[in-house]
């Protein structure tokens, strides 16, 4: 059993509690453990790096010095969370000054920030570590019936010089897990582009016109669900669609899996015991 | 091997060019032309483009001049990537084409169009201009042209990528939130901005916050990355647009906007619990009057889903939340030090 540091983000603790409740049920199936890091605080949300620039990296040292303290990388499964822990990490490791003040505040809490845990998405672990093969040989239920439409999110590819994984133009990670999992999956425009997420509260419609124009594009192209490693992707897809639909002018609707219930429900789990129905939009 | 990699590997093919057509004087809409020509490796594809233009068919419209990644008047949409032709290699293109041997040109997009491939600049233009976006020298008139006006090496490294841009609009043409609503800045007018305002020698700075704060400004920038993974110079874009928030908040107190409240309600949360306390997160950023309009037909569905998140007194802070407070606290008092020393220079 690989174990890894689970980081909890806040919005899978409060809004998309689906999206830990699903991992908790199938990890152990697929030979990992994500061990909850209670200590974690939150990453900053893509805000707290301007808001002060040293809180932010002094917070998320702190997060990655409890993964390395337990010997584990640290495993996030929201994008944003995984982009702003990483752009931290690469901060504080191309800054020794910064890295040893930071330390110096850290050490009350007897920690230290050293560098040596990697900062992962679940996705990437799913495939370096699990391995497709191993997700094919256990998947009890192919999404064969399903025609998918891919929703990377922004903060999982861009900027590449903090995530580094995927090619941002032409991502395939999420399109072969998929895969894997019996799925087939869609070409569609959108499949990298942005949810409108992180300025819903601040400038509403144009939150709104962006995730309406992937949804549009997504159901023209006759998918039958979205599928997205993020949650604050899901909560806008989701939870804002009718509103994002209907302020465009649009009709319809289809509904949108966290991946980590789409590994579930290939591995034979229910919708109910995931957490699907939760959604806002039902299938 | 494969038959795709045998292709590539020859120094000479046949390779399409899908290219955007539209004559506004003469076409009801747009549409797009296949020019198939044979290329060799090494060929960009302004080049080709030119080669078109000269010997199939002089009607095709493009903008170009310098043909050596200076001037940015080529930038256009390659394989559906904004990007300059006089720096794009038609072997490189080929490699990610959707269809094999084809590659598809279009103009960028969020300007308006004026003739196949070729997009107004005037918007940009404009807005460089709403947002004052020049040097407005510190030094009295009188002293002009007497009297160096010196920038340390120090205060110019602020801003050196930024003065890299050569306006191409290629990140203009990958925004959100540009395609989403045509009245926002654009992340080449923040980078811009951002520019002038570190400028020791500039005296607008404030009245240039001011203006980037309102409606359609640096607040409205979704945090896509899309600029910055587009930009040809590789100018690190979100640093600058995030430089003006910083200095929104931090610096000047330019606090009251929905963006900076939104923003410092995460260094709130986190200093307090650990956590975000989403509940009341809509609420602190624009109000109660806002959040009943907007937000209540939603929460009804939420609460039938349970899907809420918890009130404030039962968001669960963090495990060593007190050490962590302490923690916080020593950082501020580091944070206030810095801006002393800096206040004092």
């Amino acid at each position: 059993m690989k174990r890894y540091a689970y980081y909890q983000s806040c919005i899978n603790e409060s809004m998309t509690r689906e999206v830990d409740r699903s991992i908790q049920l199938w990890q152990h199936d697929l030979g990992i453990e994500m061990v909850k890091l209670h200590e974690s605080t939150c990453c900053g949300g893509s805000n707290l790096d301007y808001v002060s620039p040293k809180h932010f990296a002094l917070v998320n040292a702190r997060n990655i010095a409890y993964a390395e303290k337990m010997g584990l990388d640290l495993v996030v499964s929201c994008n944003t969370c995984l982009m702003t822990i990483r752009s931290a990490k690469k901060k504080l490791d191309e800054s020794p000054e910064l890295k040893d003040e930071v330390n110096g505040i850290l050490k009350q809490e007897g920690l230290e920030y050293r560098g040596t845990s990697e900062v992962r998405h679940l996705l990437w672990v799913l495939i370096e570590d699990v391995g497709l093969d191993a997700i094919r040989q256990k998947v009890k239920t192919p999404l064969g019936n399903m025609r998918i439409a891919p929703f990377y999110g922004c903060h999982i590819l861009r900027p590449s010089s903090v995530l580094g994984k995927d090619n941002p133009l032409e991502p395939t990670s999420l399109d072969l897990l998929l895969g894997a999992l019996g799925g087939s999956t869609i070409h569609y425009d959108h499949k990298n582009r942005c949810c409108g997420f992180h300025t819903l509260l601040v400038a509403e419609e144009e939150s709104l016109n962006v995730a309406a124009e992937a949804l549009k594009e997504a159901m023209d192209e006759h998918a039958d669900c979205i599928v997205t490693p993020c949650p604050l992707c899901h909560t806008v897809l989701d939870g804002y669609q009718s509103k994002a639909l209907r302020k465009n002018g649009l009709r319809g609707s289809i509904p949108v899996y966290h991946l980590s219930e789409v590994v579930g429900l290939a591995l034979g789990y229910s919708e109910r015991d995931l957490g699907i129905r939760r959604h806002i939009v039902t299938a | 091997m494969t038959d795709s990699t045998v292709q590539h590997n020859e120094d000479k093919r046949d390779v399409t060019f899908r290219v955007h057509r539209f004559n506004p004087q003469v076409d009801s809409k747009p549409y797009h032309d296949d020019y198939t020509i044979k290329i060799e490796k090494g060929i960009t594809v302004l080049r080709a483009l030119n080669y078109i233009k000269e010997h199939v068919d002089p009607s095709l419209t493009l903008r170009a001049f310098c043909q050596a990644g200076i001037c940015g008047s080529c930038a256009m949409r390659i394989n559906n990537m904004s990007k300059l032709a006089c720096t794009t290699q038609v072997w490189d293109e080929l490699d990610k084409a959707r269809e094999p041997g084809v590659i598809k040109v279009d103009p960028l997009r969020n300007l308006p169009l004026i003739k196949d491939l070729v997009v107004e600049m005037d918007p940009l233009v404009g807005k460089m201009e709403h947002y004052s976006n020049w040097i407005d020298s510190k030094m009295p008139e009188e002293q002009w042209g007497k009297k160096e006006f010196l920038v340390s090496e120090e205060e110019f490294v602020k801003y050196d990528k930024a003065t890299d841009c050569i306006l191409c609009a290629s990140c203009v043409s990958e925004c959100t939130i540009l395609r989403a609503n045509r009245e926002y800045v654009s992340p080449a007018v923040l980078l811009k901005s951002y520019r002038m305002n570190v400028d020791t020698r500039d005296a607008s700075h404030d009245l240039r916050l001011a203006e980037l704060v309102k409606d359609h400004g640096v607040w409205d920038c979704t945090h896509c990355y899309r600029c910055q993974e587009s930009c040809v110079k590789h100018i690190p874009i979100m640093d600058a647009i995030h430089g003006i928030r910083e200095d929104a908040i931090e610096r000047r107190g330019v606090k009251d906007t929905s963006g900076a409240r939104h923003a410092e309600a995460f260094m709130d949360d986190i200093a307090r619990k650990g956590k975000l306390v989403e509940a009341t997160l809509p609420i602190r950023t624009n109000g109660v009057g806002w959040t009943l309009k907007n937000l209540l037909p939603m929460a009804v569905k939420m609460v039938i889903k349970r899907r809420t998140p918890p009130p404030p007194p039962l968001v669960k802070a963090s495990k060593g939340i007190e050490k962590f407070r302490e923690e916080f606290r020593e950082m501020s008092g580091h944070v206030a030090k810095d801006h002393e020393k800096k206040s004092g220079e």
